[in-house]
């Protein structure tokens, strides 16, 4: 039982960072129905932030959010002035094409300067603490810091979007462009802006989850394809929809976890023979597929 | 008979793109006489199984317009199928080819059922996201090696074994896969002026339309996935015999099936010659750029940079690709 | 037995009725026109015949074989052709081989499907236009090869998705002259959603009047231009009231003016 709540509770966890890495996707698209493969990578590039700025200033990345979002809010906004831009005008062919490019460009240049190795956290007043909250489930401090702090920048962005001006001119972009623009909004602009709030939020999930994860150039692809899997659960653009359907693939991450609970509980040799965590990303990609010639609308989504 | 003539017959092409063909078809035929590196040699190999790569992903991707970027699964189980098969009961290449792409063909009838009822940007990730499941299914599956892969290079060397395609020498390696290569052109060029290709462009254009005059979407689509399959499958199996290890990180990466895609559209998808000059672009200056930035100079990852700036740059100023670029230059001239 | 008939069809997307119960029919070689203001349900009634929608209810009998559940492609192979109101003439296939692809329908061949498109863009005189490429060619143009694509799956009955908007008069009087040749010579049986009344009038043997997705008036021009309740549903209550019974050269044109 110890072993089912705890999955249970690490894929919560998991979930809630996971809904924040993949808000940004789902705003870009909601915007300008471009699909960004680069995602991953702008991932990769928070969490090499958060890590860089941590050693530098011998602090935890935690502290380092701001600037971590900053960086992601440049990147964003450069990737869109210095290339989107001249992408949205080709077909879809070219679109995703030139985005894979880019996350090709990210990759390669991170490993040129990075090199190919793992890199992890080592120190930190997070790392290696961990909370027992009962039933004999324990939760790492880095984990369960993140998964809080995920969820106060998911509201705020969800506030930004929902309560502000900035944020009824971004929904009114993504529902009709060209109406946008007759009411006297700056389209561009705000394309520009969802591009810096989709960077900025996913680099902060990624100095949160360098905490626990080690990054490596070669990353960014995984959480690009998880990335993509919560939006389509969730519905391409919409926002509270990211969020749940962040859970529910935080959930599937961890069907290792349930499948030695279910390998413990029932017993059958078999089961044990299956090579569950090396098959544990797989279940991402079979979600996508399930879900998206079931409901290609996903859950809540609002456009197609 | 029509058919064979269909395939043979270039005669709508302007007469000096076929000069220019034909020049190139002959420097082909007597590269091997010129080349002086084995570095050359081998990316004349690389380009030919890239074309015809390119040319089986062209169909669906570029004469159809679906975005199909999971080519590498088919690569992989093509690879797969021969080496397996002769690893263990010795069975020749010329009988586990049309068995690996029998095969290949199967499980694309499987998979594009579901598949071809997304469209647009779902699809191009579904078909990512069958591709990296069979990887990670091959990953683990020790009947075929699991994540160490497979290998089927000899201890010795035999004299050179046809029906195992086993050599040591580049060269025979070049004349069959050039061979090939003669043969897919026909293929596409029959396949271009085919009731199927006409249906495909149609689709392309407009599906309401398409299915006005009379043509089933759906079902065109996924015979056309089959042949684009097919041959890539083929072309899978060759490269296993030619590289002899093969990893299902490597051949059944996305990268794989993004190099695939991008060198038809760098060409120009949905033209005959768009996969060869894409695949003459690209396959060349990876291995180039590779051997002199990335081993000599000690820059890991910089040929992978040069080479994204590329696709950048072609797919957000010229997304119909340098074909593209000759085409519209030759209907301005026209009028 | 008609060749088309259509009883009772409803189609309703959501809480809105885009057809209700529409009832009619028509025999074989018959040049029927289909009007109604703008929003009366036209487009979708060619859609649910055609096979682009699936109907909410009603039922479908062409040439005596039920086909109310088939979709679009097998209807097209059953000898129904439509064209498309809003056609964006992209894509890189020449005029000559977009009406090849139709002719592929019953044929394998390249060279009888050629064939096929060289004898239809002949007879519609478009044979000097074959190898220009659809977005090159002026709209009159383009609407003709429209109907040439359509041709080119041999329908024995063809719906025309207003072919004449956007055209001016000498255009339309082209057009006429090739939907009649269709009908007559070709022997093709014809649905033509018009706003054009000049055309509509002139060219159709009966007219079928929809509003608000229900038919509310059916007959021969002569009798449907004076219809109180056709020149209601154009011109609006009191206009029809003040002014009586009206000629409907003068009326329905000036209403297609202001459109």
């Amino acid at each position: 039982m110890d072993l089912l709540l705890g999955s249970i509770a690490a894929g919560i966890v998991l979930g809630m960072v996971i809904a924040l890495v993949a808000l940004g996707l789902t705003i870009i698209f909601g915007v300008m129905e471009i699909v960004n493969f680069a995602h991953g990578e702008f991932l990769m590039v928070g969490m090499y932030t958060g890590l860089l700025t941590a050693q530098a200033t011998g602090t935890d990345p935690i502290f380092t959010l701001p600037v971590a979002a900053i960086v992601g809010f440049l990147l964003g906004v450069i990737c869109y002035a210095g290339f989107i831009k001249f992408l949205i005008r080709g077909p879809m062919v070219a679109q995703l094409l030139g985005t894979f490019g880019l996350m090709l460009f990210l990759r390669n240049l991170a490993l040129l300067i990075f090199g190919s190795s793992d890199r992890t956290v080592h120190h930190g007043i997070l790392v290696g603490k961990s909370f027992d909250i009962g039933m004999g489930i324990i939760l790492p401090a880095t984990k369960a810091a993140a998964a809080g702090l995920s969820v106060i920048a998911f509201l705020a962005v969800w506030l930004l979007m929902n309560r502000t001006k900035i944020g009824k001119a971004l929904t009114a972009t993504a529902l009709n462009a060209q109406a946008a623009r007759y009411m006297g909004i700056p389209t561009e602009k705000m394309n520009a802006l969802a591009w810096g709030i989709g960077g900025g939020s996913v680099t902060v999930a990624g100095a949160l989850i360098v905490n626990f994860w080690a990054v490596n150039p070669f990353m960014g692809l995984l959480f690009t394809m998880i990335a993509f899997t919560v939006v389509a659960l969730g519905g391409f653009g919409s926002v509270p929809g990211a969020f749940f359907a962040g859970l529910v693939v935080g959930l599937i991450m961890e069907i290792p976890g349930f499948w030695d609970f279910f390998t413990y509980t029932f017993d059958w040799p078999w089961m044990a023979d299956v090579p569950m965590t090396s098959l544990k990303y797989m279940w991402i990609y079979v979600a996508y597929f399930v879900i998206t010639v079931i409901r290609p609308r996903g859950l809540f989504g609002w456009k197609h | 008979m029509e058919t064979l003539k269909n395939a043979v017959d270039f005669s709508d092409f302007p007469r000096i793109d076929l000069v220019i063909a034909g020049a190139v078809a002959f420097l082909f035929l007597i590269f091997p006489l010129f080349s002086a590196s084995s570095f050359a040699m081998a990316t004349m190999i690389q380009f030919f199984m890239f074309s015809l790569y390119g040319m089986g992903w062209n169909t669906i991707g570029g004469y159809g317009g679906q975005v199909d970027l999971g080519k590498a699964q088919y690569v992989g189980i093509g690879a797969y199928t021969t080496a397996v098969m002769l690893l263990r009961w010795d069975i020749p290449f010329w009988v586990s080819m049309p068995v690996g792409m029998g095969i290949a063909v199967i499980w694309s009838f499987i998979i594009g059922y579901p598949l071809f009822r997304l469209k647009g940007h779902y699809f191009a990730i579904a078909t990512i996201a069958t591709s990296l499941v069979l990887k990670d299914l091959f990953t683990v599956w020790s009947f075929v090696g699991a994540a160490r892969g497979l290998e089927i290079s000899p201890i010795t060397y035999p004299p050179p074994d046809y029906m195992r395609l086993i050599f040591k020498e580049d060269i025979y390696y070049y004349y069959l896969i050039l061979g090939f290569f003669f043969l897919g052109l026909l293929y596409m060029n029959w396949f271009r002026k085919s009731r199927l290709g006409f249906q495909l462009r149609c689709i392309k254009d407009n599906e309401d339309m398409a299915r006005s005059l009379g043509i089933n979407v759906h079902w065109a689509k996924i015979k056309t996935y089959a042949i684009a399959t097919a041959f890539v499958s083929m072309v899978g199996s060759f490269h296993v015999c030619y590289i002899k290890v093969i990893e299902p990180v490597d051949i059944m990466s996305l990268d794989l099936s993004i190099l695939i895609a991008l060198m038809a559209m760098l060409g120009g998808a949905g033209s005959l010659w768009g996969p060869i000059i894409g695949a003459g672009v690209l396959i060349p200056l990876r291995s180039y750029l590779k051997e002199w930035l990335g081993a000599a100079a000690g820059l890991v990852g910089i040929d992978l940079i040069f080479y994204a700036l590329i696709i950048m740059i072609v797919s957000a100023f010229e997304p119909r690709g340098i074909w593209g670029i000759v085409e519209k230059v030759r209907r301005r001239k026209r009028r | 037995m008609a060749f088309l008939e259509v009883q009772n069809l409803t189609k309703t997307f959501g809480g809105l009725r885009a057809n209700d119960s529409i009832s009619f029919s028509l025999e074989r070689e018959e040049l029927i026109g289909l009007i109604g203001p703008n929003g009366a349900g036209k487009t979708t009634l060619f859609n649910c015949i055609c096979g682009h929608h699936p109907v909410t209810s009603g039922r479908i009998i062409f040439d005596g074989q039920d086909v109310t559940a088939l979709k679009a492609h097998a209807m097209a192979r059953l000898g129904i052709g439509r064209t498309f109101q809003v056609y964006a003439a992209t894509g890189d296939l020449t005029v000559l081989e977009k009406v090849m692809v139709g002719c592929f329908l019953h044929t394998r061949s390249r060279s009888k499907a050629r064939a096929c498109a060289e004898e239809i863009l002949g007879d519609l005189k478009l044979f000097d236009l074959s190898d220009y490429l659809v977005s090159e060619l002026p709209v009159a143009a383009q609407k003709r090869v429209v109907m040439a694509m359509a041709l080119g799956t041999q329908p024995r009955l063809l719906l025309l998705d207003e072919v004449a908007a956007g055209l001016n008069t000498p255009e339309i009087e082209e057009i006429m002259a090739s939907i009649r040749h269709v009908n007559k010579d070709r022997g093709v049986t014809v649905i033509l959603i018009e706003h054009v009344m000049e055309m509509v009038m002139k060219v159709s043997e009966r007219i079928i009047v929809l509003d608000y997705g229900a038919k509310i008036a059916e007959g021969p021009p002569e009798v449907i231009a004076k219809d109180s309740k056709v020149i209601k549903a154009y011109l609006g209550e009191r206009y029809a009231k003040e002014h009586g019974t009206i000629d409907h050269r003068s009326s329905i044109n000036d209403q297609n003016q202001i459109r």
